[in-house]
């Protein structure tokens, strides 16, 4: 192979721009997570703090610990209800039905529409008083719920999110249930499997690598959201739904203006994250070389 | 027993279709739940037992003539045209570099850079604010239109390359043995065949950049101020403004429902970044 540079010209100017938007920004809020700087003083005043903040966020701040608990439940509950609903309605296409394009095309909808749109939609429809849901309710006798209570508003947060997000994942099980070779399910057939043997021996072990970067990209996306809980509750009632990025936003922006802090805390999220897509690039670069 | 299997075949198939009904019913409602609030008058926007009613343009009116609607689309327009535009045309050439070049640790290279599309938008929101705040950028729609580069480059580069090795090389091969040299293989082989590909990645640019709210909201005030950072409007406690906040968001979403519509084929690969080919 001969040694040619001819690819630089192609690849460095995409490379440089991410270095200056993207590599010196994340540089400078590791920087920034070490300085006790904060928005009402001057930058020159700012100062080295070494990990006090670090420190403060793991040893005083109740709330983070709140915030990161109920992140990391929110990702669970919406993943695994967004897998399981979104591979149920990938299976109830997965079959010939009329007009099936049309249809699918609607499931476009959640996930397309500006998600600030969706979380104020959402907050009329689920209004105590005068939404639609629990009028609708009311016809099978359901007495009103305060979706956006105390109790509820987290639940509410993972209902929206699930309604959002678990056409994208069925869209991807579907291409991939679209997508799976003919011959082992004629075998199977041949062997007499009964129709749930063909699904958890067959149809599962061969969706593998969908599932997992349907699921991987949405764990990551949901450990990241804030527009529609800011939407939705700002964090409220109290804290119930103050998930990680909310505390960053209050930390830093609202109230206390603790740019320090905020940053210490970005750089939880930031790490948290990067473990997630470790595990997602790394399955996405094994099935790419193994051809789906 | 043949007619009792095939009845119960059909009963079955009768409940699957119901269940799909309710899940397009489900996807569709609160669209169009939004939409009939839009045309609705203020005391019936908290009446939900009102379904069907005489409609009003009343809501329309207000979101352009009281809260310079206009304005904030015209934003959002600039921001979302100028970072699709710079990120396709660096993206593209980035991915004919990943595409159809052997060079060493290259696949750690475009790895590492669909790992900063990953990058949650609360740890680039707080350099991008303060590097505004020390520039004077803060609120201009030039710090947005960089920091929406953040996730459309690295996409772009994912997508166009997917796109790109799709064409066979010998095509391009071909126009060289005919005297073409790179730059014109690939503007007269490679970018013809890949106009669909630049299409729909566009449209998966514009549809990201005109959605997103977190960056838009810490970096813009009022003159860069974009669609939906307009829904802070409605998030005071006092009178809900039901009727204008659903015709905002009818307007903010007809544009995207529609370029959806187009891309609709490459959503799958728009999704997953390319790795998942529909």
């Amino acid at each position: 192979m001969k040694k040619s540079k001819e690819h630089y010209a192609f690849i460095l100017p995409s490379l440089l721009t991410l270095v200056v938007i993207v590599i010196f920004p994340t540089i400078f809020l590791w920087y920034v997570s070490f300085t006790n700087y904060d928005l009402t003083m001057g930058w020159s005043k700012r100062s080295l703090v070494g990990v006090s903040n670090f420190a403060y966020l793991a040893w005083e701040d109740k709330d983070f610990w709140h915030s990161l608990r109920i992140s990391l439940l929110f990702m669970v509950f919406t993943v695994v209800l967004e897998f399981v609903l979104g591979l149920a309605i990938a299976l109830l296409f997965n079959r010939r039905i009329r007009g099936k394009r049309l249809w699918m095309s609607f499931l476009i909808i959640p996930m397309v529409i500006t998600p600030t749109i969706i979380s104020l939609i959402w907050k009329l429809m689920i209004n105590t008083e005068y939404g639609v849901l629990n009028f609708i309710l009311s016809w099978f006798l359901i007495g009103k719920i305060n979706w956006l209570g105390f109790e509820n508003a987290h639940w509410s947060v993972i209902m929206v999110d699930i309604w959002s997000w678990t056409p994208f994942v069925t869209l991807i099980l579907y291409a991939g249930l679209q997508s799976l070779p003919q011959e082992p399910y004629e075998a199977a057939i041949v062997d007499g499997a009964t129709p749930t043997q063909v699904f958890y021996y067959l149809t599962l072990p061969l969706l593998r690598p969908m599932i997992l970067i349907a699921v991987l990209l949405r764990s990551i996306d949901s450990l990241k959201i804030f527009d529609v809980v800011y939407g939705l509750t700002q964090g409220g009632p109290g804290n119930s739904t103050e998930l990680m990025s909310m505390h960053i936003y209050r930390l830093g922006f609202q109230h206390t203006n603790w740019i320090g802090r905020a940053s210490a805390n970005a750089i939880v999220l930031l790490v948290i994250i990067t473990f997630f897509t470790t595990i997602l690039l790394r399955i996405m670069r094994k099935s790419t070389r193994e051809g789906f | 027993m043949s007619i009792a299997y095939s009845r119960k075949k059909k009963i079955n198939g009768i409940i699957l279709d119901i269940l799909i009904a309710l899940v397009v019913f489900a996807c569709v409602f609160p669209f169009a739940w939004m939409v009939m609030t839009s045309i609705k008058t203020r005391v019936q926007t908290i009446n939900p037992a009102i379904w069907i009613f005489r409609p009003t343009l009343e809501n329309y009116r207000a979101i352009f003539q009281k809260r310079d609607l206009f304005l904030y689309i015209k934003n959002s327009l600039v921001v979302v045209v100028f970072t699709t535009v710079i990120s396709i045309a660096l993206g593209t050439f980035a991915a004919y570099g990943l595409a159809r070049f052997q060079f060493s640790r290259k696949e750690d290279v475009a790895y590492w850079i669909l790992s900063l599309r990953m990058l949650p938008p609360m740890a680039v929101v707080i350099p991008f604010f303060l590097f505004g705040r020390f520039l004077g950028l803060l609120d201009t729609h030039l710090l947005l239109i960089l920091v929406y580069l953040s996730f459309n480059i690295p996409f772009t580069i994912w997508m166009m390359r997917g796109f790109i090795e799709d064409i066979p090389k010998e095509l391009e091969e071909a126009a060289w043995v005919d005297g073409c040299s790179r730059y014109q293989g690939l503007r007269r082989i490679i970018f013809p065949l890949i106009a669909p590909g630049i299409a729909a990645t566009s449209i998966f640019c514009v549809i990201q950049s005109w959605n997103e709210f977190a960056l838009a909201f810490f970096l813009t005030s009022f003159n860069a101020r974009t669609v939906p950072t307009t829904v802070t409007f409605f998030l005071s406690v006092l009178g809900v403004i039901w009727g204008e906040m659903a015709s905002v968001g009818v307007i903010a979403t007809i544009p995207v429902l529609i370029f959806a519509l187009f891309v609709q084929k490459y959503l799958v690969r728009g999704l997953t970044f390319g790795a998942i080919k529909s």
